[in-house]
C-alpha cells in the first residue's frame, strides 16, 4: 500500500521524464511493428501508417496510461488552472480591475484581522490568561508625606485581596512609568515597569536568564534590584553576562537580577522592571509624575470563576469599608469608589482591561472592512455574471463538443479562485499600508502584549480568505453560465443577448446590494468625519498655536526652595529671547495623556456632601496662563508674589468649578476648604475650561495653585512665540541647560503636536472609515458602470432596430436609465434604512452627533445616488450614438 | 480467427508471458509473445498494452529497466517481481475456478474446455 502511494509519488515528481520515457517506447513499439509488417510485405509508407492506426490514436493511449499513474484529477485541476490563467491573460482589463477591487478588500480584512487578532483572538503571552483579572480601585499603602498615625486602612488595600486566599492564588500591582537610564553615550528615558514582588508568578513568566524580582525585593528599604527586557538587554547590553552588574538609573545605581524571554514587555512596552516597595516609598515614585498609575492584577484560584470572584470581591468590598473609620474629608471618596464598584463591578478581565475603550472602535472597523470585502465580491460576482454571459456561446459549443457541466462549473471556478488568489496576494501586499494607519488606533497597552502584526496566522487567515472568496463570487457565475440549454443559446445567437435575461437579474439584484452597503459604510463615513469636524473645532480652552512645551523632572535631592529658584531663572531666560511673549509652568500639561489628581474640596461654610466632585489639583507658575492662552473670565492671573509670604493662600479656579461650587454666585474672593478641612483658599481669578485629559471629554472642575506653594519635581515649561516665533524648541531646551547642565529633558514638541497626537487614534479610525467608505462608493459604482454598460453592450442589436423603427436616441437613453434608477433607487433607500437600523453600534464611536445625525443621512444617499447616476450616465450614452447600420452589419 | 482478449484478464496474460520468459521483455516482445502463444488468436491491441504496463508499475507487479535491443535500439525491459508472481498465482487460480464454473453451465467436460 505505502509502496504504491511512493511509486505514485515518484512518478508524479518525475512526470515529465516519465512522459518522455512512455513516448520514447511507445515510439519504439510502432517502428518494430512497421518493421515488421515491412517484412511481411506491405510497402514501408503503408506499413507505417498501419502501424500508427493500428496502434490507435497515440496521443490517447499516452494519455490512458499516465491515467494509471493516478493523477488524473491533479492532472485535470493543472488543465483548469493552466487554462484559467490564459483566459485570464487574454483580458488583461478585466483581470486588473477584478484583482484590483479584490486586493483592497482582501488587504483592508486581512490588516484588520491581525488587529482583532492581537486585541481579541491571540492569548496573552502568559500562562493561563484567562484565569487573570485586573481589580478597581484596590489601594496600594502608601507612607508618603503621611503622618504614622494616619497609616491604618483607609479604603481596600491590596492586603485585603491577599487575605482572599481561596479566591485568588496570586496578587500582584503594577504601574508603568519613565526612568532616565545614565549612559555616557546614550542617555535616555526608558519605559520602566514597577511591579510587585508577585508580579512575574502571578503572570506565571520565570526570567530566561537570572530570577524575577521577588517578595523580599519590595520590602522599604532592600538593596535595589533591577530586570532587563530581552530587548532592552540586546540593544544596550549586547546580549552579554549581566546579571550581577549594576546599571544607573535616575540617581541610583541598580543591579540586575535577571532578563526576561523574548516578546515579554508587560505592562506597556517596558524595557525593564524595578520592584514596587509595598508600602510605597518615595522610590517607588521616582518613574512616575507625582502620582501612581497602579493596577492590581489577581489569578483566580483553581475552580473559582471570573463570577465568583467577583461576587466574592464585591462582598469584600462592603465589608471593609464598613469598618472604615470615617473620618471627615474621608467619607466622601471611600463611598465615591463604593459607588464606581457596585456600578462597574469590581474586577475585569486581563483582556479586556488592556483592550479598553477602543473595543467599540476595532468591532465596528473589523465589521467596516468586512463590508468592504462583501461589496468587492459582489462587484466581482458581477463582472463575472457579465464575463460569463459574453462566453455563454463559447460554452455552449464546448457543451455540445462533449464538455460535461460538472467539468466547465470546475473551469470556471478554476479562474474565480485564481483570480482570488492573486487578489489575496496583492492584498498581503496591500495590508501592511492599512496596518501602518492601524497601529495608531490600536490600544497603547496591548503593545508590549500582543503586537499587531503580520504572522502565519494572518497569512493563514488571507488565504482562506481568498478561497472562500472565489467560490463564494465564482460559484454563482458559473451555475449561471452553464445552466440552460446550449442549443437554445446557440439559435438564439447567444453572446449577442437574448438568453442574457436571468444574467442580468442577478445582476440588479447585486447591484441594489451593492448599493445599499455602500450606503451604509457612507453613513459610518459620514458620521465619523462630522465627529472629527465637531472635534477640530472644540474649544480645548487653550491657544496651542506657536506655543512651544517641554517636560523634566527635578532630579531627586533638589529641594522646593532650589526648584522654585531653577524655575524662575529658566523663565527668566526664556521671556528674555526676542520671539517670546509669555512664559510659564504647570504640573500636568494638558492633553499629553495620563491621568492626574482630583482632590476634594468643601465651600466654607457650605455643609458637607453637598456634591462629589473632584476638582482637578493644578500647579501654576505666573505667565503659565499668558502662555498657554486659557483665557480670564473674572479677577486676575497668577503674580510672581502669589503664594509667597504670609499671605493667605490662594487659587484660581475654572469656569466649571465657579458653577458647581458657587452657582449663581460671584467666586471671587469666596473661600473653599481644600481637601475638604484644609486651611481656606480663596478665590483670585476664574479662568476657561481646559480640556486636560481629553478633547473629547469635558473637563470636569479645575483649580490652580500658585507654583510657589508646592512647586512639584515634575513640570512642564510652556513657551508662548510671536507669528514669527523662529526656532522655539531648542531654546527651550538651552534655556534649561543654561540653569542646569545635567538636568534631562524630555517631550520637546509643539503644543499643537500634543493636541494632534491626543487626537491620533480618532484620525486613524476617521481616516480608515473614510477611507473604506470612499473605496465602497467607488466599487459600487464600478459596479452600477459595469451592469449598465453589459446591458447596452448585449442590448445594441435591440437598441439599432428601435432607432431604425423610429425610437429617438432620448427614448433609448430613457430605456436604459429608467431600469438603473430602479434598482439605484431601491439600493440607496434600503442602505439609508439599514444604515438607520445599524447606526446604533456607533454609538461610542461619534461626537459631537447623534448616531441619527439628520446632516449626514441626508447627504449620503445623495453622495451615493450621484455616483451611481453618473456611472449609469456613461454607457447610456453610448447607447444613444447606435447606429442601426452598424448592428445590421454585425449580424 | 482474431478474438477480443477477454476483459480482465490482459494483466494475467502479461504477468504469465513475462513469467514464463527467460528474459525481461520490451512492450512490442510481450505483444509479439501473447500473439504466438496465442496461436494468433490474440493480437494484443497495443492501446491497452501500455496503459496495462504503467498501471502494474504502479502496482509493483512489474519493474522496468532500459536497456538496449540486439540492434542497439533503446527500450524498456520489464520483469515480474515477486508482488508480480503473487497476484499471477492468485489470477490464474481465480481463472481458473471462473473456467470451470461457466464449463459447467456450459455442459462440457472441463478436458474438453
Amino acid at each position: 500500500m505505502l509502496g504504491r502511494l511512493w511509486r505514485r509519488l515518484r512518478l508524479l515528481l518525475s512526470r515529465d521524464r516519465a512522459t518522455r520515457d512512455l513516448e520514447e517506447e511507445m515510439r519504439l513499439h510502432r517502428e518494430l511493428r512497421a518493421e515488421s509488417l515491412h517484412r511481411q510485405g506491405h510497402a514501408v509508407d503503408e506499413a507505417r501508417s498501419e502501424a500508427s492506426r493500428r496502434f490507435g490514436h497515440a496521443i490517447r493511449i499516452a494519455e490512458d496510461s499516465r491515467a494509471a499513474w493516478g493523477w488524473g484529477m491533479a492532472d485535470a485541476f493543472w488543465q483548469d488552472v493552466r487554462y484559467a490563467a490564459r483566459r485570464l491573460r487574454q483580458r488583461p482589463g478585466f483581470t486588473g480591475a477584478v484583482i484590483g477591487i479584490l486586493a483592497l478588500g482582501t488587504g483592508a480584512t486581512t490588516a484588520m484581522f491581525s488587529a482583532v487578532d492581537a486585541a481579541f483572538l491571540r492569548p496573552l503571552p502568559f500562562a493561563e490568561p484567562d484565569h487573570l483579572m485586573t481589580l478597581r480601585r484596590v489601594n496600594i499603602p502608601s507612607e508618603l508625606r503621611m503622618e504614622p498615625e494616619v497609616r491604618r486602612p483607609r479604603s481596600f488595600d491590596v492586603d485585603h485581596v491577599r487575605e482572599m486566599r481561596d479566591v485568588f492564588s496570586h496578587v500582584a500591582a503594577y504601574a508603568s512609568g519613565g526612568l532616565n537610564l545614565v549612559d555616557p553615550q546614550r542617555p535616555r528615558r526608558v519605559k520602566a515597569g514597577v511591579v510587585s514582588g508577585d508580579f512575574f508568578t502571578t503572570l506565571g513568566v520565570p526570567a530566561t536568564t537570572g530570577r524575577t524580582i521577588a517578595g523580599a525585593d519590595g520590602v522599604p528599604g532592600a538593596p535595589k534590584v533591577v530586570v532587563l527586557s530581552w530587548g532592552l538587554w540586546q540593544t544596550d547590553f549586547g546580549g552579554g553576562n549581566v546579571v550581577g552588574t549594576t546599571i544607573p538609573l535616575n540617581t541610583s545605581r541598580y543591579e540586575v537580577i535577571g532578563v526576561m524571554p523574548r516578546g515579554f514587555s508587560f505592562p506597556d512596552e517596558s524595557d525593564l522592571w524595578i520592584p514596587m516597595s509595598i508600602p510605597v516609598t518615595d522610590a517607588t515614585f521616582e518613574p512616575f509624575r507625582g502620582y501612581l498609575p497602579s493596577t492590581v492584577i489577581a489569578r483566580t484560584a483553581p475552580g473559582i470563576t471570573r463570577e465568583i470572584a467577583e461576587t466574592r470581591l464585591r462582598g469584600a468590598w462592603e465589608r471593609v469599608v464598613s469598618t472604615l473609620p470615617r473620618e471627615r474629608g474621608q467619607r466622601l471618596s471611600v463611598d465615591e469608589t463604593l459607588d464606581v464598584i457596585r456600578a462597574q463591578g469590581a474586577s475585569t478581565p486581563l483582556r479586556a482591561e488592556l483592550v479598553g475603550n477602543r473595543r467599540t472602535a476595532l468591532l465596528v472597523l473589523f465589521a467596516t472592512t468586512a463590508l468592504l470585502l462583501l461589496i468587492a465580491c459582489a462587484n466581482v460576482t458581477n463582472l463575472l455574471i457579465s464575463y460569463g454571459a459574453s462566453r455563454s456561446r463559447e460554452l455552449a459549443v464546448r457543451t455540445v463538443l462533449g464538455a460535461t457541466r460538472v467539468r466547465l462549473v470546475r473551469q470556471l471556478l478554476a479562474e474565480s479562485v485564481m483570480l482570488a488568489a492573486c487578489g489575496a496576494v496583492a492584498g498581503i501586499v496591500v495590508a501592511p499600508f492599512v496596518l501602518r494607519v492601524l497601529r495608531t488606533l490600536m490600544p497603547a497597552q496591548l503593545a508590549g502584549v500582543a503586537p499587531v502584526q503580520l504572522d502565519l496566522r494572518v497569512l493563514a487567515f488571507a488565504t482562506l480568505l481568498a478561497v472562500i472568496t472565489g467560490i463564494l463570487f465564482g460559484l454563482w457565475p458559473a451555475f449561471g453560465a452553464t445552466r440552460g440549454s446550449a442549443l437554445a443559446t446557440i439559435k438564439a445567437g447567444g453572446g449577442h443577448g437574448a438568453s442574457a435575461g436571468g444574467a442580468r437579474r442577478s445582476q440588479h439584484l447585486l447591484v441594489g446590494a451593492e448599493l445599499a452597503l455602500a450606503g451604509v459604510m457612507l453613513v459610518g463615513a459620514g458620521l465619523m468625519l462630522r465627529s472629527f469636524e465637531r472635534l477640530v473645532a472644540t474649544d480645548a480652552g487653550l491657544v496651542a498655536e506657536h506655543v512651544a512645551t517641554l517636560e523634566m523632572s527635578f532630579l531627586r535631592g533638589i529641594r522646593q526652595a532650589q526648584r522654585l529658584e531653577r524655575l524662575d531663572r529658566m523663565l527668566a531666560e526664556l521671556r528674555r529671547l526676542p520671539g517670546v511673549i509669555a512664559a510659564g509652568a504647570v504640573n500636568d500639561l494638558p492633553l499629553r495623556g495620563g491621568g492626574g489628581i482630583g482632590i476634594s474640596v468643601k465651600v466654607d461654610g457650605a455643609p458637607p456632601a453637598a456634591n462629589r466632585e473632584f476638582p482637578r489639583y493644578l500647579v501654576a507658575s505666573d505667565g503659565y496662563f499668558e502662555a498657554m492662552g486659557i483665557a480670564l473670565k473674572r479677577g486676575r492671573y497668577f503674580l510672581p508674589s502669589d503664594g509667597t509670604g504670609s499671605a493667605s493662600s490662594v487659587a484660581i479656579v475654572s469656569q466649571s468649578m465657579a458653577d458647581v461650587f458657587w452657582p449663581g454666585k460671584d467666586p471671587l474672593g469666596r473661600t473653599f476648604l481644600f481637601g475638604g478641612d484644609g486651611p481656606p483658599v480663596q478665590v483670585i481669578g476664574v479662568v476657561a475650561d481646559v480640556r486636560e485629559s481629553g478633547l473629547e471629554e469635558d473637563p470636569g472642575p479645575q483649580m490652580y495653585f500658585p507654583a510657589r506653594t508646592n512647586l512639584d519635581a515634575n513640570v512642564a515649561l510652556v513657551v508662548r512665540g510671536t507669528d514669527r516665533p523662529g526656532d522655539l524648541l531648542p531654546a527651550l531646551t538651552r534655556a534649561v541647560r543654561s540653569v542646569d547642565a545635567a538636568q534631562p529633558v524630555y517631550n520637546v514638541r509643539m503644543m499643537d503636536d500634543v493636541i494632534g497626537k491626543s487626537m491620533a487614534a480618532r484620525r486613524a479610525n476617521t481616516v480608515l472609515i473614510g477611507l473604506f467608505g470612499l473605496l465602497a462608493l467607488l466599487i459600487a459604482a464600478l459596479g452600477v458602470y459595469a451592469v449598465t454598460a453589459n446591458a447596452v453592450a448585449q442590448r445594441s442589436r435591440e437598441f439599432g432596430i428601435r432607432v431604425a423603427l423610429g425610437a429617438t436616441r432620448s427614448d433609448i437613453a430613457w430605456h436604459v436609465g429608467s431600469e438603473m434608477a430602479v434598482v439605484v433607487t431601491v439600493g440607496v433607500v434600503g442602505g439609508a434604512a439599514l444604515a438607520w437600523a445599524a447606526s446604533r453600534v456607533m454609538a461610542g464611536l461619534v461626537y459631537g452627533v447623534t448616531v441619527h445625525d439628520v446632516g449626514t443621512f441626508a447627504t449620503a444617499p445623495v453622495v451615493l445616488a450621484l455616483a451611481a447616476v453618473a456611472a449609469t450616465a456613461v454607457p447610456a450614452r453610448r447607447a444613444m450614438r447606435v447606429q442601426p447600420v452598424e448592428v445590421m452589419r454585425d449580424e | 480467427m482474431r478474438e477480443e482478449i477477454p476483459p480482465g484478464t490482459l494483466d494475467m496474460l502479461i504477468l504469465k508471458t513475462l513469467a514464463r520468459s527467460a528474459n525481461d521483455l520490451h512492450g512490442f516482445e510481450i505483444a509479439e509473445a501473447i500473439a504466438a502463444f496465442s496461436g494468433r488468436v490474440f493480437l494484443v491491441e497495443e492501446g491497452s498494452l501500455y496503459p496495462a504496463l504503467q498501471r502494474m508499475l504502479v502496482q509493483g507487479w512489474i519493474v522496468g529497466d532500459w536497456g538496449r535491443t540486439t540492434d542497439n535500439r533503446r527500450a524498456r525491459y520489464y520483469r515480474v517481481t515477486p508482488a508480480g508472481r503473487r497476484h499471477l498465482d492468485r489470477a490464474v487460480k481465480s481463472y481458473g475456478r471462473v473456467t470451470r464454473a461457466i464449463a459447467g453451465i456450459l455442459e462440457l467436460s472441463p478436458m474438453e474446455a
